[in-house]
């Protein structure tokens, strides 16, 4: 395996560091041997399955065909690993099953030779009863006193495609041990992934929750992170996760908000690959939460939207059902309230009124007058201003536009609105996937050109990963 | 002490989620789990610092920089990566840096 990049080898010697580093630390707290060897697996699971599975994707343009004759027993080796077995659920996995596996279309098969076989990942591996296995990382298959096994140094990754129910156990059943090792044709693939995943459009499905993996093959909390990675990761593309018999369909990813209830039950759903259904009573209770809470995001949303599009007024009894309502009648509605607002006002100030200004010093304290006429004096002013501005606009759906609130009103929205598009930039600014994470040797600027001398880097772009030593920029500001 | 800056990349969060999993299945407590995080920093910030050899241009567009407790964080627009085997292409990158003179303690990111 001709690597390249030297990412995943830093990302080895890195994880043996640790390891080898906390090894005493696991001891002194009496922690058994096998823990630090599953946080080792787990760990170098999760990074596989996130980006480096594309770098040895890259490596293997043409994958080989073989078919591997295994007796019985591997099962029983593969089944003592449990924790080396996972079923990846990293996004970009099934466009490389298609794009890598799809550019050679050979397929060969062969008797165990006896000696260790290196099988490079994205091969896929299929048992003569026609399951398919895909290999993400490169598996050595050794044969010892007459039965093969399979080596634990390198993680096993095995990616089941097709025919969930098969699946009895976390272990991928290899009866009659004979394993057909083929570079599929992109549209077998296809089609084999297309299996697991018919259920999609629509709600989640009952059926595919019952046969939700989660098996021994992995931990529940690792679900939880892939189904958490995938409702965030795929929100609108047909690539879902092969968890095997998982499949989460685009609507159910856009409640991302929500999701913590989708993964509560899936989460909580017991292996059962075979088939059998499990208590409808949990996924329909899912369905109705899950309906429930798109309802309730929905009104949230229209609520929102409402409220936003209301005319300001100081009525909020009547915006509440007004809310309700489509756009034009909210305007209508908001046109009476506004129409109240200003005859109090106009009341107020003594304009609408019918006796005089004399009658109106004599009849009020002289306190309230002038005050009164002050505003007498604002408001007419800034009623004509808006009466000028609003005669000016064309766009308003509304037939009094003179009357001066709601001008008021509607002059306000855009020289408010601009002053919000700032901040709601700042929170979604920052929230990228594209990642740097390094040190800074200097940052230098003058006038709006910016310098960047950084060093020790990580760089995380759309979830491949870089490194660098030192890295030398410019940027305009 | 090292940077705990490397926690938020690929390799840092997949160690956390693991070892969350090592806690909430109670094979390990969360004091162990802080002390494996420190011991990561400390091979990560070594790693990078005597592994690493290689060099990386960019140039962008700056849109925001903030400088807060001697951290910069900057966020470029359509930026160009070269390095001398590829080229990379983003339309928006964040980068948070620390100081690189000398590496002090520093929880954030």
């Amino acid at each position: 395996m001709a690597c390249v990049n030297p990412v995943p080898k830093l990302y080895r010697s890195i994880i043996e560091d640790v390891i080898e580093g906390v090894r005493d630390l696991f001891a002194e707290e009496g922690i058994e041997e096998h823990v630090l060897k599953d946080l080792k697996q787990l760990w170098e699971t999760k990074i596989l399955q996130s980006k480096a599975m594309e770098d040895f994707f890259r490596n293997n343009a043409h994958s080989p065909v073989f078919t591997l004759p295994l007796p019985n027993s591997l099962h029983q080796t593969l089944q003592s690993s449990t924790a080396s077995l996972v079923i990846p659920a990293g996004r970009p996995l099934p466009s490389f099953t298609t794009a890598e596996l799809g550019t050679s279309n050979c397929s060969a098969s062969f008797n165990f030779p006896g000696y260790p076989i290196h099988v490079p990942a994205g091969v896929t591996l299929q048992t003569a009863s026609g399951h398919l296995y895909k290999v993400n990382v490169p598996v050595m298959v050794t044969q010892t006193s007459g039965r093969a096994s399979i080596l634990h140094p390198i993680q096993q990754v095995f990616q089941q495609l097709g025919q969930p129910s098969i699946i009895q156990t976390s272990v991928p059943r290899l009866n009659p041990c004979s394993l057909h090792v083929t570079a599929e044709k992109s549209q077998r693939i296809e089609t084999v992934l297309q299996q697991p995943t018919v259920l999609h459009s629509g709600m989640v499905d009952r059926k595919h929750l019952q046969n939700a993996a989660s098996d021994t093959l992995a931990l529940p909390g690792n679900e939880r992170e892939i189904m958490s990675e995938a409702l965030l990761s795929q929100p609108e593309s047909p690539q879902y996760i092969c968890l095997p018999g998982v499949v989460f369909p685009p609507q159910v990813s856009q409640i991302d908000e929500h999701r913590e209830p989708v993964l509560g039950v899936s989460g909580g759903v017991t292996q059962n690959l075979n088939g059998v259904p499990l208590s409808t009573g949990r996924q329909g209770a899912q369905h109705q939460h899950m309906s429930d809470i798109q309802l309730h995001v929905l009104k949230n949303r229209m609520f929102g939207c409402d409220f936003v599009k209301q005319p300001r007024n100081t009525e909020e009894p009547s915006s509440l059902p007004v809310s309700e309502k489509d756009s034009n009648s909210q305007m209508d509605l908001s046109i009476q309230v506004t129409d109240d607002d200003i005859n109090e006002i106009i009341q107020i100030d003594g304009t609408g009124d019918t006796s005089s200004n004399d009658e109106i010093g004599i009849t009020r304290e002289v306190d309230e007058n002038e005050f009164l006429r002050i505003i007498d004096a604002g408001d007419l002013k800034v009623l004509e201003e808006e009466v000028d501005s609003i005669s000016n606009e064309a766009s308003t759906a509304n037939s009094s536009d003179n009357e001066d609130p709601q001008t008021d009103i509607v002059e306000e929205d855009p020289l408010n609105s601009g002053d919000d598009v700032s901040e709601q930039d700042v929170p979604d600014l920052f929230d990228t996937d594209n990642v740097i994470v390094c040190q800074y040797d200097k940052i230098h600027r003058s006038k709006n050109k910016w310098k960047f001398y950084l060093k020790d880097g990580v760089m995380c772009f759309g979830g491949r990963d870089y490194v660098f030593a030192k890295a030398i920029g410019d940027a305009e500001w | 002490m090292a940077y705990q800056l490397y926690r938020n990349t690929t390799l840092g969060n997949s160690l956390q989620e693991s070892l969350d999993e090592l806690i909430q299945s109670q094979q390990i407590t969360p004091q162990l789990a802080l002390q494996v995080l420190r011991q990561f920093d400390k091979a990560i910030n070594s790693a990078l610092a005597q592994r690493v050899r290689n060099r990386v241009n960019f140039r962008g567009s700056l849109n925001t920089y903030r400088f807060c407790d001697n951290v910069w964080t900057f966020v470029l627009n359509d930026v160009e990566f070269r390095e001398v085997t590829e080229l990379i292409k983003v339309d928006k990158v964040k980068i948070v840096a620390c100081d690189g003179k000398n590496t002090g303690s520093n929880t954030t990111e």
